[in-house]
């Protein structure tokens, strides 16, 4: 009865409900536009003024400058789409839960986690996404690359992979709201977590880094999240070794793992469900 | 199949309790310590098709808990209920799609969108047919005189106007069974009234089984001769509206504002002075001699305004728990009271 | 608790009353922090994950760099260690010059109406909000101290180089200056609220711009030629960069000195810019009519 037909359809609401809505709030919206866009050059800025100094990221790694900058047209692609469609959600289940608001949403006969991460749009995020992918696009000229259709549609897929990761994460956090009260920390430590999947996972070598890497690899996969597809895309001069097919099966694991795993927790999390008095 | 059915249905919560003082702050950390509340305890209920019901009660009596463990929003410490053959707190999508929950002064619409958005929204969760949500709205909008700021953003809207809306949002699936939780709190008697005309026509034509909370006896009166008082979690009374007025209503208050100051006599002999602030008295007297007494006033003094009203609510549950006058199968049975007339 | 008392009574009864003011401030500010109590244990020390991602992306950066093989490699005169320490060091000076909640707590102040009580009270906008924000600090940062030296003390490998002598007092002094002069910024953008209602995409503005050019993110140092003397000549790098260069020694003997002389001249200039603005301000309100 509930088919994906009616899913979408209802998805199409949102988007347009939310459009309307932003729109409404104009001035606000430009502003938030533009911080992010901001922000994006600011660090864009920083990345140019390292490759002054330095030919790239490591030694033998790979990544160079423009290979880097595909990475971080990748990273602004997939963290633009999870802020656009997911973070207001996530942000507005954890106040539901401690407020109790979230009974309307009780009621509806739809599933009630689909309601709850994808109902409003934050379209004011929506100018990142442009920008990685222009970002991309010239680096893929500077390095004087054309992928094939088989390489852009794994990409498109690995990208969809990183997309369900970084949403089964922010979901299983924003669950826990339910136990742990008020948790604008863990918006934050959302933050710094994401921070650390901003650069390819090279980067975490040494005594520290190699289990830094393994554990943000294999137990919270976020560093797989932006690598995965970066490097199908990014790493055109090196032959893809058979590590990082490895990785790449991994990751459709960790992706269906985590979605499960998300929904387990949530489901939990509507179990230990108070409802405010009025 | 009756509609609703609740058997021995209990609600406990669990409160961190929260104290004083830095150092207790620092045990909460530590030890966190909890309060029970019992919600609802044990409570047995059955409700047929078409039936209105009202369930009466103070604030916190486990009015509104009762109507979220039906809608299925929150889950029992114990106990069993069925609504329409469902288990509410399954949250099957099929049950969702026959109820609909109203809960006053609180705003399922989209804050600033039109509600013609969000009523569109609905149509498209609950899967209606376009022709059957075209016609129901448009009934809905007319029935409530609101069809001409269903396109204005529901922030603009007044109090009134905005409950109104919620009113048919919910009706737009044209659920089998409605729970109303305060629908008409925080309204102006006009909206207030014109929302119990609705509901009154509105169930008599579709035959929905309505369940509405208060603590205004103006609205149960309004809208339904079956009335369940809710006192401390439990059913304390269970029958017709009449017969609960003829228990307890055995008195009347009678306010009076004096014309010319507070007269010198002696009223005490009217009825019980419960308020004396002059210019205004408040007299307790028998129901039956209210009108008597107050003619009798009215002889004597000039007033400049009198009314006559029940008991407050609290009162009169107050006076159903603990009463010295009730006769004992009346006060001391925690089973509710039944009445002949139902 | 009235402020009004405060500045009739004799000096020991001022900083009497001061003092439980502050005692006052302290506990609730204590109490509120530890009542959500998953909250406030992460909190404090996660202010220093985003250094984790910087320590391997300078040693990715430094790896590669070209430079005196066996030797250390330097960027704009940092090597690596420097470059860890400074970020560590950047992490002390925004701890004194970041003033959250002041400029918008001012602007909404005007705003709602709830300037006016200021207008009748002995005690100046500017003085309330600056013992606040004094109180504030130290309640947050004597709990805070305690991650802030665990992280220092598990990375003093870093610091290879500490101040000498009377280093440390122009170190300390520049860290205070840091404080007074975000302090009287952020007020000054604050108070722009009187002329301008939406001051909060100025405030965004300068927030950005802060957070680019006054070393935060990343040594001014490192800027290319025409932009390196722009950056020099605008205050903000007094904010993050000036301390910790101090520390590390990259300011040194004379050029020390005159640093801290002009960051005191941005202090004094900004202190007046705010008090003219303030005075400005309140007689533009009650010309109308609050």
């Amino acid at each position: 009865m509930t088919s994906l037909r009616q899913y979408l359809l209802v998805f199409g609401t949102f988007a347009r409900n939310s459009l309307i809505r932003d729109m409404t709030f104009r001035a606000n919206f430009i502003i938030e536009f533009f911080s992010s866009l901001s922000w994006v050059f600011m660090n864009l800025g920083f990345y140019i003024l390292i490759f002054r100094y330095t030919p790239s990221l490591g030694v033998g790694t790979g990544w160079g400058k423009y290979e880097f900058f595909a990475f971080t047209g990748t990273g602004l692609m997939i963290n633009s789409l999870a802020a656009m469609l997911f973070m207001t959600n996530a942000d507005n289940f954890g106040n539901f839960v401690r407020q109790g608001n979230l009974d309307f949403l009780l009621l509806k006969p739809i599933d009630t986690q689909f309601i709850v991460s994808l109902q409003r749009i934050d379209w004011s995020s929506s100018g990142n996404f442009f920008v990685g992918l222009l970002l991309l696009l010239y680096s893929l000229r500077q390095m004087n690359y054309v992928p094939s259709a088989v390489t852009i549609a794994l990409y498109i897929v690995y990208m969809i992979c990183g997309l369900l990761i970084l949403y089964s994460l922010m979901f299983m956090m924003a669950s826990t709201s339910v136990w742990l009260g008020r948790n604008e920390t863990l918006f934050d430590f959302w933050f710094y977590i994401v921070n650390f999947a901003r650069y390819p996972m090279e980067i975490y070598e040494g005594r520290f880094g190699r289990p830094f890497r393994w554990f943000f690899t294999f137990i919270i996969p976020v560093l797989v999240a932006v690598n995965v597809p970066a490097r199908f895309i990014a790493r055109p001069l090196k032959p893809q070794t058979l590590q990082d097919w490895a990785l790449a099966g991994f990751t459709i694991v960790a992706t269906v793992v985590m979605l499960v795993l998300c929904r387990l927790v949530f489901l939990a999390a509507l179990r230990s469900y108070r409802s405010a008095s009025s | 199949m009756s509609a609703i059915e609740i058997r021995n249905l209990s609600k406990t919560y669990r409160v961190n309790r929260k104290k004083e003082g830095l150092w207790a702050a620092v045990r909460g950390l530590l030890r966190p310590e909890y309060e029970v509340i019992h919600a609802v305890r044990s409570i047995s209920l059955t409700v047929e098709r078409g039936e209105f019901v009202a369930f009466l009660g103070p604030n916190g009596a486990g009015k509104t808990t009762t109507l979220k463990l039906l809608s299925g929003i929150i889950t029992p410490t114990a106990g069993t209920a069925t609504v329409l053959g469902h288990v509410p707190w399954k949250r099957e999508n099929a049950y969702r799609r026959r109820f609909a929950l109203v809960m006053g002064q609180k705003n399922q619409l989209w804050w600033d969108l039109p509600a013609a958005e969000s009523f569109r929204l609905h149509q498209q969760i609950y899967q209606i047919p376009p022709e059957q949500f075209t016609r129901t709205r448009d009934e809905l909008t007319d029935m409530l005189g609101v069809r001409h700021l269903i396109h204005r953003p529901v922030r603009e809207l007044s109090l009134g106007e905005r409950m109104k809306m919620e009113l048919i949002a919910a009706l737009l699936h044209s659920p089998e069974v409605l729970f109303l939780d305060e629908p008409t709190i925080g309204l102006d008697v006009v909206a207030q009234y014109t929302i119990q005309q609705f509901l009154r026509e509105y169930q008599t034509q579709k035959k929905t089984t309505v369940i509405l909370t208060s603590h205004y006896m103006k609205d149960v009166a309004a809208l339904c001769r079956r009335v369940v008082v809710i006192f401390d979690g439990r059913i304390i009374y269970d029958g017709s509206l009449s017969s609960l007025v003829d228990h307890l209503g055995a008195y009347k208050i009678i306010t009076i504002r004096f014309a010319n100051g507070t007269p010198a006599g002696d009223l005490a002999r009217f009825g019980q002075v419960i308020l004396r602030e002059p210019p205004r008295i408040k007299l307790r007297v028998p129901r039956t001699e209210a009108t008597e007494i107050v003619r009798a006033i009215l002889a004597q003094y000039a007033a400049e305004d009198v009314s006559v009203e029940d008991p407050p609510l609290e009162e009169l549950i107050a006076t159903l728990f603990t009463s010295a006058h009730c006769t004992a199968e009346e006060s001391l049975v925690p089973s509710p009271l039944h009445s002949a007339d139902h | 608790m009235s402020t009004a008392i405060l500045d009739t009574n004799p000096v020991p009864q001022r900083i009497l009353g001061r003092c439980r003011l502050w005692a006052t401030i302290l506990r609730i500010s204590i109490q509120e922090r530890i009542v959500y109590r998953g909250d406030f244990m992460l909190g404090t020390l996660m202010r220093f994950l985003p250094i984790v991602t910087q320590m391997f992306l300078w040693a990715a950066v430094f790896a590669a760099a070209p430079g005196p093989s066996g030797g250390d490699t330097r960027i704009v005169g940092y090597r690596y260690q420097d470059m860890v320490a400074y970020y560590l060091l950047t992490m002390l000076s925004r701890a004194f010059s970041s003033m959250p909640g002041l400029a918008s707590g001012i602007t909404r102040e005007i705003r709602e109406g709830g300037i006016k009580k200021f207008l009748i009270q002995p005690i100046g906008l500017l003085e309330f909000l600056f013992f606040y924000r004094v109180a504030h600090k130290l309640v947050y940062y004597s709990i805070a101290a305690v991650p802030f030296a665990v992280v220092f003390y598990l990375c003093r490998g870093f610091f290879l180089h500490t101040p000498h002598g009377w280093e440390w007092a122009a170190y300390i002094a520049s860290l205070i200056l840091a404080f007074l002069l975000g302090f009287f910024l952020e007020a000054t953008i604050g108070l722009l609220g009187f002329w301008f209602l939406e001051v909060s995409s100025l405030l965004f503005i300068y927030m950005l711009l802060s957070f680019f050019f006054s070393g935060h993110m990343f040594p001014i140092d490192m800027l290319p030629q025409p932009f390196y003397t722009i950056v020099r000549m605008i205050p903000l790098q007094y904010l993050a960069y000036f301390p910790s260069a101090v520390f590390l020694g990259k300011v040194q003997g004379e050029e020390l000195v005159t640093g801290l002389l002009v960051q005191a001249a941005w202090v004094v200039t900004f202190m007046v810019l705010a008090k003219i603005t303030l005075q400005r301000g309140l007689k533009r309100y009650s010309g109308f009519g609050g």
